[in-house]
């Protein structure tokens, strides 16, 4: 009996043997970076680019060596696989925490690729996305000097233990394919581009509608734009005050928005509430109302913001997700339909209020 | 020892993550899931309440030994084979569902089948312990995984990434007539009293229970986390795309200073475990009840010795689990579970029912 | 009498025979010499008998010492007691003239601690008694006498306090101890294998300890304590694993500091398990649960070594666990030297022959260390075990394996009783409480 337990369980133990997926770390290529372009080959229309990592036991600034693979493909599984044959190791997207779409792909349609991501199971949901510019290869074969993991500059740029720069929008996966299928809630990338020395600039950010880039937002736009919808506090305005230059520093910053209707008419109401610190003023302004420069400060980013909404609306998108809020304010299966008439005649009105907290260190 | 009874409580609202529960709400949001969870928690807290006071009375008693003091044999046996079928059912397709879950996530290029045995052989070997041990397991287990999920639910809630105007959305749906799919599925959170059925063996003499108002209050607070969490971190219209959309929630948060960054792993370690110790319970509950429908079995809570007919009887269940394995798939799988959530609880209205009408039959012997 | 016993003991040349004669009357004695004494028998037979300022008869009836036998197939066994028997007027008396060789009052040395009792049991049982019966000086405190061994005869004192003992443990206790059959007994670890009677067993449930203040707080809690002559250790039944993570400083340190350290114990214990099967489940099946830089590091270290993770693992833990073992059987002094050489110098050296990778060296340093910190020697061997079936299954299933192995593991623990009682149960007491769980069929 005892025997015959012991042989069955041999059995097993030989059968699981052929059955499981051991592979040891240093046999998997590890992509930390891929790129989805739109290629000239009408038959194989995307090209795929992997920024494959290659690890080296020494850790020190530059010393960080990647591969890149490159192909023309029918579609963005098949592009993948077939990308198994050039190289030596698995090909392992466990650590992928990148996906740059090329300009083109996002500027005609970038369902495709999305839906590619979003159902494979390896590829993580906090990975970020970005519009790369003019193309993901181009991005992906700089070698950014200070460098030390594979990978490591760009998933510093987005993680928030490395920089955290006002400029830049931070999009994950998740978040993206939420906003690409939701009603009243539209998707936007941030664009990397790349300089001309060997480094990364993020500071623009597009906006699309479920199918493409309706929108680039320019830098000072998109740093506006983090602010209003994120709260994004380590950020800076510049402002006027009697014909000076002002530069504040936001510590404290709490938007919220209503709509509703005013005199009348559909609007939007933006409450701002911020609190700065200066960093760049007349000497004088210690001694001066603070009142009055708040009130003056407060006009000039209610003005912009305005502007930046307006904008925004002519593009026929919505970020903030106006109609997402519409649609919760006012039940009905037919709320959508509505807010869609709506939105293109809305008006918006923003209340700025910002306090000063200090002038810095020097009055 | 009221917090025995808490545990089967929380262990199977917990569970209800794995089981197509969460899916099968999103899947009618906007035709009567939210009016459904309304209705499935006043009938949940209206069974917990009968049920516990009903099995107050009969100290040390299990479902079996109640049946049999009033009922033939026969009538006897057919019930309880039929409540080990339902226990049994319960629990593979939990673990069935986590196999291919883990197939999915942890080890795409292993079989399947081959994950399963290793799972099942596990719970095989924990549910033919004796009822007491059975006990001390699920403690464990419970006080080591409860915070960890407790963990990950309260960061999802937190997170910045929730978005309230969607689950507003979904919520002004509450207009909508619930459907009998959904109050099933909700109704489920609040199903873990019905392990009372063996485990009031284990309860001592003059038991009371105390805190019955946790029940309701605890399984309201997952209801809504299992509901419209999702649906802030997906939005109203991608929530539904996902196949295992607690698994996919999950993977999007992250610990940015945890020893693992990404939430995934720990949620899917830790309901691995949980769903081990459900299956244990399951398997152990519905093979004391096959026991008890031969007629000179007598129940013991704490056997030195484990009796063949234990592994006789779980050997066959690990069996069929893998059976059911082989012929079904993940969409046959959700689809069996849907109809077998309402049919659960059919059964459980009848148990409880039953049960309660006995008790207040019989005179009060104190 | 004294042809008698030449007879039974013919072949023995340790055994005297003596023949003496005083002025009143003559008497025989025999004994062992090497069992015996030799100045007690001078200063209570020879000397008195000799002197013969008292009369040896009255001294014989008076004095307790002196314990009449009748019966003479008890002759042959108190001779081997170390007893003396003498022959006056056709009546055969008995005297305890017994030499014990043993240590005198040991410091501890298995379990030591610093703030607390230094003495250690000895291997004489009344010395043993007296540090016990000294620290619970209770009258309820009984003492049992049992003998084991058809051939060894050993005596053994059952200890427990007869209001507070659960009488179910001590039924079973007595029940064994006079069911055990062997021809020989001698150390504390035996005893244990024949109470607890499972042939395959893998965690100790019952405690075996040195420490007078263990013992006499497991009394107090009402266990039962056995003593075996001539050894050391005294066997604490029941017990329960939590026992066994107890250090006795728990008791007697200040509160956070031990809170800590049985905290800092059970997440040692957690990673002595695992850390082996957890690595191989990483490195081989998730790479992807590390973070990002931490996984291209070890990918970097690893990147020169030939075998897969699991041969690197095992060649690891084949050295540490061998400069374990050669480190507790060599001499003290040796002892430290094998562990420099080995620890230091074999580690740096594989890892720069390329045998195995930079992570692995530390991780096999972690499990080491860690699972030294487990205050019992017994459940520190019993834990240095589970770490191999743990990293057999992390080879076939990964993470998930392990979560499984781990989780039979504690139903393992669950299931086992220490004579009846749980071994594995958070918030349990040893003495189920009133309306505690499963005490209908008591009833």
């Amino acid at each position: 009996m005892n025997v015959i337990i012991r042989i069955c369980l041999a059995i097993i133990m030989v059968c699981m043997l052929g059955a499981c997926g051991f592979k040891d770390i240093d046999k998997r290529f590890f992509v930390v970076a891929l790129g989805i372009d739109q290629s000239e080959n009408e038959k194989k229309p995307y090209r795929i680019t992997l920024q494959l990592a290659i690890p080296s036991p020494k850790i020190e600034p530059g010393a960080s060596k990647t591969q890149i693979e490159t192909i023309d493909a029918p579609s963005i599984a098949e592009g993948v696989r077939m990308l198994k044959a050039y190289v030596d190791k698995e090909i392992d997207f466990g650590h992928c925490k990148i996906f740059i779409i090329g300009e083109k792909v996002a500027n005609s349609d970038y369902q495709g690729a999305l839906e590619w991501m979003t159902r494979r199971r390896d590829i993580q949901s906090v990975a970020n996305i970005a519009i790369g510019k003019p193309d993901a290869e181009s991005l992906l074969k700089v070698k950014p000097l200070s460098e030390r993991y594979p990978g490591n500059t760009l998933f510093l740029s987005f993680g928030a233990d490395g920089t955290e720069s006002s400029y830049t929008y931070v999009e994950s996966l998740s978040d993206f394919s939420r906003r690409a299928s939701e009603e009243g809630l539209d998707p936007l990338m941030p664009i990397i581009k790349k300089d001309n020395q060997e480094s990364f600039i993020i500071n623009k950010t597009a906006l699309l509608d479920k199918k493409r880039v309706k929108l680039v937002l320019n830098p000072s736009e998109a740093q506006l734009y983090n602010q209003l919808a994120n709260d994004f506090t380590k950020s800076s305005m510049h402002g006027m005050f009697e014909g000076l230059d002002l530069v504040v520093a936001i510590t404290e910053i709490h938007s919220k928005f209503r709509i509703g209707k005013q005199n009348g008419e559909d609007t939007i109401t933006m409450d701002v509430k911020m609190k700065v610190v200066f960093e760049e003023a007349p000497k004088d302004l210690y001694s001066a109302q603070w009142r009055s420069v708040e009130e003056d400060l407060n006009k000039e980013y209610a003005k912009s913001c305005v502007k930046l909404l307006r904008k925004i609306q002519k593009a026929g998108v919505d970020p903030i997700g106006f109609g997402l809020r519409y649609r919760a304010t006012h039940p009905g299966s037919d709320a959508f339909k509505k807010w869609e008439s709506l939105y293109p005649t809305i008006k918006f009105v923003v209340r700025a209020n910002i306090i000063i907290e200090g002038t810095g260190l020097i009055k | 020892m009221n917090r025995y009874v808490f545990y089967n409580f929380i262990m199977v609202s917990f569970i209800n993550l794995l089981l197509f529960v969460p899916h099968i709400l999103i899947e009618a949001r906007f035709n009567g899931a939210v009016s459904s969870m309304i209705v499935g928690t006043v009938i949940g807290t209206i069974l917990v309440y009968m049920y516990t006071s009903a099995m107050a009375r009969y100290p040390g008693k299990g479902l079996p030994e109640i049946l049999k003091q009033h009922f033939p044999q026969w009538l006897v046996s057919i019930c309880m084979f039929c409540s080990a079928v339902m226990w049994w059912f319960a629990t593979s397709i939990v673990v069935v569902a986590y196999a291919i879950l883990i197939n999915r996530f942890f080890n795409p290029d292993a079989n399947s089948i081959i994950i399963l045995s290793m799972l099942i052989i596990a719970c095989g070997y924990a549910a033919t312990r004796s009822t007491l041990s059975v006990m001390f397991v699920l403690e464990i287990g419970l006080i080591v995984n409860a915070p960890v999920i407790i963990f990950i639910l309260f960061k999802a809630v937190r997170s910045t990434q929730l978005n309230f105007d969607s689950i507003r959305v979904v919520a002004n749906y509450v207009t909508a007539m619930p459907t009998l799919s959904a109050v099933a599925a909700a109704s489920f959170i609040f199903t873990g009293y019905i392990n009372l059925s063996l485990f009031n063996r284990l309860l001592p003499p003059n038991f009371r229970f105390k805190f019955r108002w946790v029940y309701p209050v605890f399984g309201i607070t997952i209801m809504l986390i299992t509901f419209f969490v999702p649906i802030g971190f997906h939005g109203t219209e991608a929530v539904n795309q996902y196949t295992y959309i607690w698994s996919v929630t999950a993977d999007s948060l992250i610990m940015q200073y945890g020893f693992i960054e990404r939430v995934l792993f720990l949620f899917l370690i830790v309901f691995l475990n949980l769903t081990l110790v459900y299956t244990m319970c399951g398997w152990h509950q519905a093979m004391e009840f096959i026991k008890c429908c031969f007629r000179n079995y007598k129940p013991e809570i704490d056997s030195p010795k484990t009796p063949v007919a234990n592994y006789v009887i779980v050997g066959i269940f690990a069996m069929l689990t893998m059976l059911y394995l082989v012929l079904t798939n993940e969409k046959i799988n959700m689809f069996i579970t849907s109809y077998w959530l309402v049919a659960r609880m059919f059964v459980e209205f009848i148990i409880v029912l039953t049960v309660f009408v006995l008790s207040r039959r019989r005179p009060k012997t104190t | 009498m004294n042809e008698r016993l030449r007879l039974l003991f013919a072949e023995a040349i340790d055994m005297k025979f003596e023949h003496l004669q005083n002025s009143e009357m003559s008497i025989e004695i025999a004994y062992i010499a090497p069992l015996c004494e030799e100045n007690k028998i001078n200063d209570f037979i020879i000397v008195p008998f000799t002197k013969d300022a008292y009369p040896f008869q009255s001294q014989l009836d008076t004095n307790p010492e002196y314990r009449q036998v009748e019966d003479i197939a008890k002759w042959q066994e108190l001779l081997l007691r170390g007893h003396v028997l003498i022959q006056a007027n056709q009546i055969i008396y008995a005297f305890d003239a017994s030499r014990i060789i043993s240590i005198e009052n040991p410091q501890t040395q298995v379990e030591s601690a610093i703030q607390g009792p230094q003495l250690a049991l000895s291997e004489d049982l009344n010395i043993s008694l007296n540090l016990i019966r000294s620290m619970y000086p209770s009258p309820d405190l009984s003492v049992e006498e049992h003998t084991i061994g058809s051939l060894s005869k050993t005596p053994i004192l059952a200890l427990f306090d007869q209001r507070r003992v659960d009488p179910s443990v001590l039924d079973t206790v007595r029940d064994k101890l006079t069911s055990i059959n062997v021809e020989m007994l001698h150390a504390a670890g035996e005893l244990e294998k024949l109470l607890v009677g499972k042939r395959k067993h893998l965690f100790p449930t019952l405690l075996i300890t040195e420490r007078p203040d263990r013992i006499s707080k497991a009394i107090s809690k009402g266990k039962v304590v056995i003593l075996l002559k001539g050894n050391m250790f005294a066997i604490i039944l029941p017990a329960t694993f939590f026992d066994f993570m107890h250090a006795m400083e728990d008791d007697y340190d200040a509160y956070w500091m031990t809170r800590f350290l049985i905290f800092l114990r059970y997440t040692s214990i957690v990673l002595t398990i695992t850390l082996p099967a957890l690595y191989i489940s990483v490195v081989s099946y998730n790479p992807e649960v590390f973070r990002v830089q931490l996984a291209f590091s070890i990918a970097g270290s690893r990147s020169g070594v030939p075998y897969p993770s699991f041969v690197e693992v095992f060649i690891m833990l084949f050295m540490i666990e061998t400069l374990i073992e050669a480190s507790i059987r060599l001499p003290r002094y040796i002892g430290s030297t094998a562990t420099t050489v080995g620890g230091l110098i074999l580690g740096q050296a594989a890892q720069q022959a390329g045998l195995v990778s930079s992570i692995m060296i530390i991780v096999t340093s972690v499990v080491a260390i860690s699972n030294f910190v487990i205050p019992v020697n017994s459940l520190s061997f019993a834990i240095r075990f589970l770490k191999y079936p743990l990293i057999a299954v992390s080879i076939f299933f990964g993470i998930t394996g392990v979560a499984v192995g781990l989780f039979v593991y504690i139903t393992y623990l669950c299931n086992l009783r220490s004579f009846g009682k749980p071994y594995m149960r958070i918030f349990g007491k040893l003495r189920p409480l009133e309306g505690d769980i499963g005490q209908v069929n008591v009833e």
